[in-house]
Parts: C-alpha cells; structure tokens; sequence
C-alpha cells in the first residue's frame, strides 16, 4: 500500500521544536482562560452546568475549533500538527485539565480513527481525512460491538460483495462516540466470513456517501460518567459501501492494522487522563485548605497531606510511564506494542485509584453538592471509563501474555540486548520522526526499556536511596524473567491463568521502574530544586510498590512532606503537578 | 542478569515439511491441552482457539525452536497447519 507520510529525514531534523509544542499549549491555556472566574463560558461553573445536563460544553467545542484542535491529529506530513505523541498528548493534556469530555467526546475519538489511516490508509485516504479533519469535521471510530466487548476479531458488522459485486454493510456498531455528527468514520468491518485473523477489514466512509434509507441511528447511550460524550450506535442493511472505502485498498488486514495503529492511542489516553488528575488534585487542595477541622484545615494533618502527596506521586508515576512509552515510540517503534499494551493495563487503574483517594479526603464534604464538589464528583466519574474504555486491562494483558515467554528467554535472560537510547528519557527533548510503518505486531522478544534499567542500575551511584531501588527493581526482573520462562505452553490464551496474567503486570511495574529511574538518571543538568532532588522518583517508585502489591506502606515523611510542600508551591503558582510543571488556569 | 538459557538444539537444515508439521501438532496440542490426535493439520487454528493475539505465543516457539525470525503475521496468512508448515519450510532451509 502506498503511504502520503513520506519517511522521517532521520535523527538529525529531530520533531519540531519544543518551543512550537510549548507556544500551543500556552495558547490553548490562554484562550480557556481562568477556569475559576464565574462568568468565563468555558469555565467550572459552565463545564459543571453541561455535564449536569448529559451535554457537550458548546462554547468549549467553539474554542477548540477556533483553535484547531483537529490540526493536532494530523500529521505534519498530510499538512496537520501531530508530531509526536508527546506533543499531542501535552495539548490534550490541558484539554483534560478543564472537561475530559471535551478531550475525549471533541477530540480523542477523531485521534483513534485518524491513526488507522495514518498506519494503513492510501495516499488518496489519508489526504481525504487530513483535509476533513483539518476543515474542523469530526470522525468516529466505529469499532464497538456490545455482544463482543475488546474482543473485535469476533466482529459481526460485515461487509461482504453482494450480488453485483459490491460491498454491502450487515449489522451494527454501539458506543461509538459521535457517530451521528461525524462527518467521516473508520468502520471495522467483517470483509470475509472465514473465521481467522485476515478476514476484516477498515473502510473509511464519508457519511454523505452512504444511502440514509439502509442507516439506522440508534438511541444516544447514556452514561455514569463522561456525560457529555455521545455515545452512539448505527445499523446497516445491505447499505452499499462506496468504492475505494477499503483502508489500504487490500481486504482482511483489519486486524494487524488494529493492533498496529491502537499502539498509539493505548500510549495517548492514558497520558491524556493525567490531566484529570492533575485537576482533582487541585480540586482536592483547594477544598482541603479552606476547610476547617479540629481547630485547622484539613491540610494541618499529616494523614491529609500523606494522601495528598501521594496522589501527587501516583501523578508523577503515571506521567513518567507514559511519556518514556510516548518517546519511546519514536526510539523503538518495533516494541511500542508491548510498552503500549503495558500502559494502558497499569496507567488508568493508578489514576483511577488516585481520584478515589481523593475523594476519601474530602470526607463528608464529597457528599454535598456545594463548593468544589460538584467538579469533583464529575471529574471521579469521568475517570471510570478510563480503565476499560478503548481497551482493557484484561485485553492489554492478554496482548502482553504471549510474548512474555519469549521475552523473558531472550530479552531479560539473553546475553545481549540493545538499551533506550538517552533522548528516550529526556522530555522535551528532539527525537528522531514518527514512522508508522515501523509498529509491528509484537517486540520481538526485545525489550530495550528493561535492558535500560539493568543498563543504569550497573552505572548507579548510591545517591540517596536511588541504587538500592535500581538493585530491587533488577532482581524483581530476574524473579520475573524465572517465573515467565518457566510459563508453561496453553497459559497464554483468553483461559490463562491469573497467576500468568499477573506476571504481566509485573513486568509493567518494571518497565515503569526503568522509566522513573531512567528519566531520573538522564535529567537535565539546569533541572529546578524539586527535579534536582530525588524526592519524586522515589516518592513514584514507593507508590509504584504500593500498586503492585509489594507493601501497603504509607508514603515516608521524609518523602510525603517536601513533595506536599512543593504540591503546594504548585497551586499557589498556577503551575501543572506533571513533569512540564506549567502554567495553568484550570 | 542470569546465565542464557539453554536453547533446543537446532534441527537440521534439511527440515520436511512433514516434519515441521509433526513438531507444530505437538505444540498446539500442548498450548491447547488435547491430545495430539485429535488436532487435525488441515482445519484453521481457531478451531482450537488460537486465534488473533494468542497464536502468536505459538509464534515465539517456533522463532525459538528452529531459530529463526517469522514474521508473526505468517501465523494468519495460513491458518491451519499444512500451509504453516510448507510456509516454513524454505525460512527454516535459508537459515
């Protein structure tokens, strides 16, 4: 198939500037303004108003059209602003931070549509989305069946040559988000009844082009949370399917291009949802402080500002993951699957727990429907769909579990293996160009993020406290690399065990130990007094124990009160708990 | 790190089909927990559910075993395993 994103230049033309990234997210902040200010239409008050209502915040889509947010899905190639997803995830980022429904229902969905058809798509059919999308149109990725869940290889939405030759759609697709106003949609389709894994197929389909008398819309499904997001549902009868719809022009590659090109979104939404986060925390504090209690604030006890600090740590962990897998896209494209696949089963459950906390926090408060509660009972229901939305756990694992064996023998126990080169682990920081037709299906057996950390942990010096966890973190990879190597065959199908799916998220827990202690020991020299100390990294890597079962400790004082001191140096600044650590007005 | 793992032995080059048929039998029975009779080389593998993401463990023993690299989507491009085996052959004589 023929692909209009010609090759990266290579290594030395690196992405664009940071400071091109920066100036975008600056002016998206700007433009959303002060999200406390009572008469901005795009702020708390408002997004509070539209999600009571189970409705968009109109005047927020306004914003993003005028900004271009859609630019930021397309690559530069095909004449759109998508980079890297480092990038994209900062701009979605600060979307998230005011209504993950307008991140998710305005924009995310269009994101995983476009990346099919950057993976796959002809030449003709990825000018054809570029130039809706970047004409402000929307798209919707009609993957979603109810009878199968994740499980899309069951597929029953088909689109098989009728009598005449041509194409024909059978059946229906549930809670696609935007459906009924997209303009275009990436529809995964049956294209052969053979069972297998080359028998579906994309098309990409322009609405227009499809006959109203064979479409039926279905009712909006309504939510617990993401209120706003419309979630819709079609179904096809015999509705002929134009010519030249097929993505990549070649039937039954639907499968791989999945699995390929969703490497990039598992990375993306996880990374994206921070931003949530990062607003509940300051939800949370802001509650906290004004709150009287015992003949003070909430935030005079020490077991407040414990949970505080480490919802603010679980924040660092999950962005420091996230963004060593989003660079590591462009450093090891061939193993972005299994980093992806990693993320998204680890990322989402620590956020979600995060906001949970939380909420415990706000004690009675969370109750009541006044102050700053409202925004926070929302933003702890819009994180639910974090965990199973896209893909789940189970099915992030179940991608996970069939290369764990391989990976363990020649990966981890293997003699050789290459290591992340340094930029991986600089944020910020050029990167060579984005190739989409360098994700692969599985990593080889390869794993250079877990070489890094073996890598790093023979060069650390012992730096308050960082070697000894470099040294646990090794030889809890050598415990997993034993146990995965002894898997026995049949443990890696839908029926494996929970034992074997649990050594999946071990594995996950050290590939986000090697990305803490990695971007720690790769920071930059002219790092800020909180980046210079390891106060975060090992605040991050003790919640990451935590998370994995490893102890049910309590955050140290010696780490949990200079992390609350600088949550709150942050708040007070207006500045992003993230690593960017930016301006902020949400 | 640990010390390598012992590696099987590799096959000879001049690998047959039939071999490789017989070896891949016995390897799904085991992923699949039947008796090797019972898996028949000429129905797809999602007969026995392996399909999509999970054949592709079946993939890594094959890489393993014969040392070589596969491109896992060979897996897909013949289902059942005949054609697997006739399609590994010529990648497991190069090698």
């Amino acid at each position: 198939m023929t692909s209009a994103v010609p090759a990266s230049p290579g290594r030395t033309a690196g992405v664009a500037g940071d400071h091109v990234h920066d100036k975008h997210i600056s002016a998206l902040e700007e433009l959303f303004g002060d999200a406390g200010d009572p008469v901005n239409p795009v702020g708390r008050a408002e997004t509070v108003a539209a999600d009571e209502r189970g409705e968009m915040l109109a005047a927020g889509e306004d914003l993003l059209t005028g900004f271009g947010l859609n630019a930021h899905f397309v690559p530069e190639a095909l004449g759109g602003r998508l980079t890297g997803l480092e990038q994209l995830i900062g701009v979605m980022r600060a979307v998230y931070r005011r209504d993950p429904c307008l991140g998710l229902g305005y924009g995310a969905g269009s994101f995983m549509a476009g990346v099919n058809v950057w993976t796959a798509g002809t030449a003709a059919q990825q000018l054809r989305l570029a130039d809706r999308l970047l004409a402000g149109d929307r798209a919707a990725c009609a993957y979603h069946e109810l009878a199968h869940g994740n499980d899309f290889s069951r597929t029953g939405l088909t689109a098989l040559p009728g009598p005449d030759g041509r194409r024909r759609l059978n059946g229906r697709k549930e809670i696609v988000a935007n459906l009924r106003r997209a303009g275009s949609m990436v529809l995964f389709a049956r294209t052969n009844p053979a069972p297998g894994s080359r028998s579906h197929s994309q098309l990409l389909l322009d609405t227009d082009d499809l006959d109203p008398g064979s479409i039926q819309h279905l009712e909006r499904f309504g939510t617990v949370g993401m209120r706003g997001v419309q979630l819709g549902g079609i179904e096809f009868t015999d509705c002929a399917v134009p010519p030249g719809s097929v993505l990549g022009g070649t039937a039954g590659l639907g499968v791989e291009t999945a699995l390929r090109s969703f490497q990039l979104t598992r990375i993306a939404l996880p990374g994206m949802t921070v931003g949530l986060l990062d607003t509940a925390l300051r939800t949370t504090l802001r509650g906290a402080r004004s709150r009287p209690l015992y003949g003070g604030t909430v935030t005079d006890l020490p077991l407040s500002r414990s949970i505080l600090a480490e919802a603010f740590a679980d924040l660092l962990l999950a962005d420091t993951f996230t963004t060593v897998a989003a660079r590591s896209v462009h450093t090891a494209p061939a193993q972005a699957g299994v980093y992806a696949s990693a993320v998204k089963s680890f990322v989402p459950p620590v956020l979600m727990r995060a906001v949970y906390r939380l909420s415990e926090l706000l004690g009675s408060q969370f109750y009541l429907r006044g102050a700053e509660q409202p925004l926070f009972q929302k933003l702890l229901r819009d994180v639910q769909p974090s965990a199973f939305g896209h893909a789940s756990r189970v099915s992030c694992q179940s991608a996970l579990l069939p290369q764990l064996p391989l990976t363990a023998r020649r990966g981890w126990l293997g003699a050789e293996g290459a290591v992340l080169p340094a930029e991986t682990f600089r944020p910020g920081q050029p990167l060579p160009g984005m190739r989409f037709e360098d994700l692969a299906l599985t990593g080889g057996g390869r794993d250079p993020l877990s070489r890094s950390l073996v890598a790093g942990a023979a060069d650390a010096r012992d730096d308050g406290g960082i070697a000894a966890q470099a040294r646990f973190w090794c030889a809890e990879l050598d415990a997993l690399a034993a146990a995965a190597s002894g898997l026995g065959p049949g443990s890696a199908g839908p029926a494996a065990s929970p034992y074997a799916f649990g050594l999946t998220t071990r594995w996950a827990g050290v590939l986000a130990a090697s990305a803490c202690l990695n971007t720690w020991w790769h920071r930059p020299a002219g790092a800020d007094a909180f980046a210079a100390r390891p106060t975060g990294v090992l605040a991050a890597l003790h919640r990451l124990g935590t998370h994995l079962d490893h102890h049910r400790d309590p955050l140290p004082g010696a780490l949990a009160e200079p992390l609350y001191t600088e949550l709150v140096r942050r708040f007070d600044a207006g500045l992003t708990f993230d690593l960017d650590c930016r301006p902020t007005g949400a | 790190m640990s010390e390598l793992t012992a590696r099987p032995v590799p096959v000879s080059v001049s690998v047959s089909a039939d071999e490789v048929r017989e070896w891949l039998r016995d390897r799904v029975a085991a992923h699949t927990g039947r008796p090797v009779e019972e898996i028949r080389p000429d129905l797809p593998l999602t007969e026995y559910g392996l399909d999509s993401v999970y054949v592709l463990g079946l993939c890594a023993e094959i890489e393993d075993h014969y040392g070589i690299e596969v491109e896992p989507t060979v897996m897909w491009d013949n289902p059942a395993l005949d054609p697997l085996a006739e399609a590994l052959v010529p990648l497991i004589t190069a090698h």
